[in-house]
């Protein structure tokens, strides 16, 4: 396996992945740009309009049936949200021609259908087209009001809105239903010109071909593609001083889910391995102080776990309980986070939960899009880390490390979903 | 030991069954640093009925019976729990019930032979008691009370309700909180004590090893377990025909969510062709290639690709098409429509072909990973099926019988429709 990372134009990158351990390649291109209330439907609408059809295959119609032919291969978006930044994902994978029942170049037909797709849209008369538009901005409205079909990522979602309301990180990824009626045909162009000139580009390829980097730089819309100052936001804006807010909503639920969401705020330490650590002996793990009290203990839960994001150093409390039982899940998860305080975690403890988060780390090597997506944080990082120190950075947390993130985190807000 | 070559995938199976009657499967996959092991037991909520292979009683027991054992059998009598102890290792391990089987199994990249030796002690070693199985209760309830927030979950299991008149594939994996209260540590015993044995169990092993070194694992860790004769599991006659045509419920959701199912005849041979079949057939008719899903499309009537399942076992099969929809009675209709259309006019050779190469693909994916292919080699060995039979039948499906089997198994009066609709 070897990973090389190249830039074939300002603000382009090209990551290769090489590697024999899987039957698929997989290609991936992000667009990266910071995330704008004002424009995070449009941006939407633009991954989902460019499934629609290309210049070359003009309709859904034409790309799904040409990826039939591809032995399958599919054709995924995603939008991320990743602090600051808005991310438009474009996943291609295809079996490795080793695989084939003929011999095809099916690689190259890969990468050329996805840059087909990403790259050239269908656009005629300086506009997209207005049929396929009208049925994309159904689309997305029916993705943006399904929003509470499910309870525990709407309650996750909401907790995070009430921390960030106002700031970028509180934007809903997806968008909103009332900013639809204003955009069409002409300005949803204008709006892909932008970010396609302007935003940052990574390319990733995983797969064993030899010859990755010459199709792909030699490919016509990479070629056609402009130099750029690539514009994203590296540090982001901290969450509302909401000291404790609690906020309730109702719902006809049966369960109810209770979302904390936590600060981890230290000015003069970086704490983002501690933290790591510190989140993994609270809720990480099966072995966790949650876990263990307020499932294994108490049974008040099936899913109760604490997940931290790195990226705006905050720590997630969720669990699903019974509606009465509120107050007694909530005392038992407070009472936790002061035994963190007080040093009640042993030391085998802490060696589990940094086993457990190393795994996951040599994990990161044994799937395509994990890898994939390892790298693309790296890029979004200031700080570039292999594995390697990765490993060692989670292996070198003290007791007292973890201490000092007991003791920087903060609730913010604690959210309920009841009925 | 056996050992079964395939040159489409490149990959290889060994195959041994142990004294004890346990089944291995080894799939050994070079140049991988992840390991996997799973041990799976012919034990799901359908078998709720059956005669104790020792002492020869006839058996009913609660529902949720299965699904409570795979809770119950980490819990170790010297005070420890496997899940933690493996945890600890650094492996992720887990469980999980289905209709008809229950898996253990864990992903490792470091500390494989403590984690697979932990295996075959904690699934070999019950250790239930009264406090310990009234605390699981609570937990329980809480994963019935999540599911039943859960629109996907219930137009499912409406739709096999609607499906099936008594076949126990009706009743929910986990059972519920009436049912789940009935459940005491004798219930327990006597199931793993039926089901638990070896010779009802498969255990598959995916990583880059050598076949012998795990089966001298095996054979060196593994307490000694007597061979259990066959078990003699009981099951209502059910009817061919549908008990419900229609259910619809209504939850907190955005937009209607339904599946439609279609039932089929159980049957035991060529199994693999026809699996091969029914998903091609599935996926013509309403994948995103397809001119249907075209239509619906552009209409607003769907708005993503719908999940399209055939699923089947010893007592029940039937195929299953989930999605959203503003109308599904409408969408209903138009499937209904496009199947009398197409078994008027016959499958299309070039469309036929697309979506038996995008099978092809599909099943040379879901070699990636050893985590899957161990499950899947697994699961199709409870069937009685090698995994590579699959890679091996592919090439044999002509369109001929596909336009037999449309005919035979798309069969209106065997359809329903399930809804969970906005309030």
């Amino acid at each position: 396996m070897s990973y090389i990372s190249k830039t074939i134009k300002k603000g382009i990158t090209l990551h290769t992945i090489k590697t024999e351990k899987y039957k698929t390649n997989l290609i991936a291109v992000f667009l990266t740009f910071p995330i704008i209330k004002e424009e995070a439907t449009k941006n939407t609408l633009i991954a989902l309009m460019l499934k629609r059809g290309s210049k070359l295959y003009k309709t859904r119609e034409d790309i799904t049936n040409k990826l039939a032919e591809m032995y399958g291969a599919s054709l995924d978006s995603g939008i991320e949200k990743s602090g600051d930044n808005h991310i438009l994902k474009f996943y291609l994978e295809s079996i490795n021609e080793d695989y084939l029942p003929k011999k095809e170049e099916l690689f190259k037909e890969s990468i050329n259908l996805l840059f087909d797709v990403v790259f050239n849209p269908n656009i005629e008369d300086n506009k997209f087209n207005e049929e396929f538009l009208k049925q994309e901005k159904y689309s997305l409205e029916q993705i943006i009001n399904s929003k509470i079909d499910n309870k525990t990522m709407y309650a996750l979602n909401r907790c995070i809105e009430t921390m960030y309301e106002g700031k970028p990180y509180g934007i809903y990824k997806y968008g909103y239903v009332e900013d639809l009626k204003n955009i069409d045909a002409y300005n949803l162009y204008e709006q892909y010109k932008k970010i396609i000139s302007t935003c940052k580009i990574d390319i990733f390829v995983s797969g064993k071909n030899d010859d990755i980097e010459s199709i792909i730089t030699e490919n016509k819309e990479i070629k056609k593609l402009n130099e750029r100052e690539p514009y994203f936001i590296k540090n982001g804006e901290p969450s509302n001083k909401n000291a404790e807010r609690y906020v309730e909503e109702k719902m006809d639920v049966k369960q109810g889910k209770i979302v904390l969401g936590i600060d981890v705020i230290n000015n003069e330490k970086d704490l983002r391995y501690s933290a790591q650590v510190y989140n993994a002996i609270l809720g990480g793990t099966a072995n966790s102080k949650l876990f263990q009290n307020v499932r294994e203990k108490a049974s008040l839960a099936y899913t109760i776990s604490s997940s931290y994001m790195k990226l705006k150093s905050n720590i997630f409390i969720r669990a699903g309980i019974e509606i009465d039982n509120y107050e007694k899940a909530l005392n038992i998860i407070k009472e936790q986070m002061e035994e963190m305080k007080q040093s009640n975690f042993s030391d085998k403890d802490i060696e589990n939960a940094k086993r457990a988060i190393i795994t996951n780390i040599k994990n990161i090597k044994e799937e395509q899009d994990i890898e994939i997506s390892y790298y693309y944080g790296q890029e979004l990082s200031d700080i570039k880390t292999s594995i390697e120190e990765y490993i060692q950075n989670i292996e070198n947390v003290t007791r007292q490390d973890i201490l000092d993130v007991a003791n920087s985190v903060s609730i913010n807000t604690i959210y309920f979903l009841r009925n | 030991m056996r050992i079964i070559e395939n040159n489409i995938i490149k990959e290889k199976l060994y195959l041994e069954e142990l004294e004890n009657g346990l089944k291995v499967m080894i799939i050994p996959k070079k140049g991988t640093n992840k390991k996997m092991a799973i041990i799976g037991t012919k034990f799901g909520s359908i078998d709720n009925h059956f005669i104790n292979p020792k002492t020869k009683e006839e058996v009913i027991i609660p529902d949720g019976v299965a699904h409570f054992l795979e809770h119950k059998m980490f819990e170790q009598s010297d005070g420890t729990n496997s899940l933690d102890t493996l945890t600890a290792m650094g492996v992720e391990a887990n469980a999980y019930t289905t209709n008809d089987h229950t898996a253990y199994y864990f992903e490792a990249v470091d500390n494989f032979e403590p984690a697979f030796k932990e295996l075959l002690n904690y699934v070999f070693n019950p250790y239930y008691t009264d406090q310990n199985v009234e605390k699981e209760k609570g937990i329980i309830d809480q994963e019935i009370g999540m599911y039943d927030d859960d629109a996907i979950s219930k137009v499912f299991y409406n739709a096999l309700e609607c499906m099936y008149e008594k076949c126990p594939v009706r009743i929910d994996v986990a059972g519920t909180v009436e049912s789940v209260d009935k459940i005491n540590k004798d219930i327990l015993y006597n199931c793993y004590n039926t089901f638990y044995n070896p010779s009802n169990m498969i255990l598959s092993v995916c990583g880059d090893f050598e076949p012998d070194y795990i089966i001298n694992l095996i054979k060196t860790n593994m307490k000694k377990i007597e061979k259990l004769d066959k078990i003699e599991r009981i099951y209502p006659e059910e009817p061919e025909k549908i008990y419900n045509a229609y259910k619809e419920e209504k939850m907190d959701v955005s937009i209607p969510t339904f599946v439609i199912g279609i039932k089929d005849k159980v049957e035991k041979e060529n199994i693999i062709k026809k699996e091969l079949i029914l998903n091609i057939l599935l996926n013509y008719i309403l994948d995103e290639n397809s001119k249907l899903y075209k239509e619906l499309y552009d209409e607003g009537l769907l708005i993503s690709e719908p999940d399209l399942e055939y699923e089947y076992s010893d007592i029940y099969s039937h195929m299953m098409i989930f999605s959203y929809s503003k109308d599904p009675k409408k969408v209903f209709e138009k499937v209904k429509e496009e199947i009398r259309l197409l078994k008027d006019n016959g499958l299309e050779e070039k469309v036929f072909n697309r979506v038996k190469n995008k099978i092809y693909g599909r099943l040379i994916t879901s070699y990636n990973s050893p985590a899957q292919v161990g499950r899947i080699f697994m699961r199709d060995y409870m069937n009685n099926i090698i995994s590579f039979d699959y890679l091996n039948e592919w090439n044999n499906i002509n369109i001929e019988d596909a336009n037999k089997e449309l005919k035979d198994r798309f069969i209106e009066d065997k359809m329903i429709l399930s809804i969970v609709n906005p309030k």
